[in-house]
């Protein structure tokens, strides 16, 4: 991998990392169609990967910096106590509640599952499927806000009549958490799918998008943090894909910016208008070789 | 009741805590990627988090005196 697509990688796992769009998907498809052959076997290719996530990682920590503070601080006051009392000690409890079943299905499938399913045409064709789930999830919260009459008001006026992420119940974290697992199919979006899942659970569209960031954290810090020790190996370009990492967590942090912003009215569809017609249009072009 | 559920999570915790020191050993190779490494280290903290969860969960079961 050369410096440029290093840093073109960085910059789209960044930028597609939280967008509901998949960065698996496209740091699996884009490549592909611009020819560029990136040995996975390479034992430089995990650090990079490493980094990347890092990178983002990093980015949702100095977004969150005051939010983590108070979670960690609730998270221990709550377990020595054996009793909750405030927001932050239930969000930290609700988050460690999400991550478990991710961890416990990050641990025993993600190797597995993405062994079985890295190909371009299966990241196009899942790409598709992404679409059509943020789709349904958007069609099932209109279901949700006609029922609560809530079609004639405004969005901003829809929206307040939904819950913070505080306030959902501990069994939807876990099924939030364990949505997790899906985006393990490259192609398939973890933001897409978690505040998905937080927008059937009741929550705000912003609300979701802020539960779906902070769930992320942890398992993607963890993940990174687990394969550290492979930075050090001989031959890996460390100056150079530091660089790439700091991209990914500039443009990760400009994009949680920008979707947090935009979910205060916006919704899911236009995502999923983009991923249906990218991922058929990929899988045209991956078929054609163009 | 409360107090039952308590002491069911403890000991599964420390279920948690063995498993975690028989992967970080290399002793249980159920479902690892690779079966020639001397520690599953990924596992070993999996469940090692296992078990402070479940501690956690038994201090919210037991039975409070406030």
């Amino acid at each position: 991998m050369t410096f440029p697509q290093a840093l073109f990688m960085g910059l789209l796992q960044g930028a597609t990392e939280l967008f509901p769009v998949s960065s698996l998907g496209h740091s699996v498809i884009i490549p592909s169609l611009l020819h560029w052959r990136f040995k996975q076997s390479d034992p430089t290719f995990v650090p990079f990967l490493v980094l990347l996530h890092l990178g983002t990682a990093g980015a949702l920590l100095v977004l969150y910096r005051k939010q983590w503070i108070a979670i960690i601080r609730g998270f221990f006051t709550a377990a020595v106590r054996g009793r909750i009392t405030t927001e932050p000690e239930r969000l930290a409890m609700l988050l460690l509640t999400g991550t478990i079943p991710a961890g416990i299905l990050g641990v025993f499938l993600e190797n597995r599952i993405k062994s079985l399913f890295a190909s371009p045409y299966v990241a196009a064709g899942f790409l598709v499927i992404n679409g059509f789930l943020l789709l349904g999830f958007e069609l099932l919260r209109r279901r949700a806000e006609r029922h609560a009459s809530l079609d004639s008001k405004s969005r901003a006026e829809q929206e307040e009549s939904f819950a913070t992420a505080e306030r959902i119940s501990f069994r939807a974290a876990a099924v939030i958490g364990a949505c997790q697992a899906l985006a393990f199919l490259p192609g398939i979006s973890r933001s897409g799918v978690t505040i998905g899942g937080g927008l059937l659970a009741g929550l705000r569209h912003q609300e979701a998008a802020r539960f779906s960031f902070l769930l992320a954290t942890p398992v993607i810090l963890a993940a990174g943090l687990v394969e550290v020790p492979q930075l050090l190996a001989t031959g890996v370009p460390l100056g150079e894909y530091v660089v790439a990492a700091l991209l990914s967590g500039l443009a990760a942090y400009a994009s949680a910016r920008f979707l947090l912003r935009y979910f205060r009215s916006g919704r899911l569809d236009p995502y999923g208008w983009y991923c249906v017609p990218a991922g058929a249009v990929s899988l045209v072009l991956l078929t054609l070789r163009v | 009741m409360r107090g039952r559920l308590a002491f069911g999570l403890v000991i599964l915790a420390v279920a948690f805590v063995v498993i975690a020191g028989l992967y970080y050993e290399g002793v249980l190779q159920i479902a690892v990627s690779d079966p020639h490494a001397a520690h599953h280290t990924t596992h070993a903290i999996l469940f090692a988090v296992l078990a402070v969860a479940s501690l956690i969960a038994a201090n919210f079961a037991r039975e409070k005196t406030v």
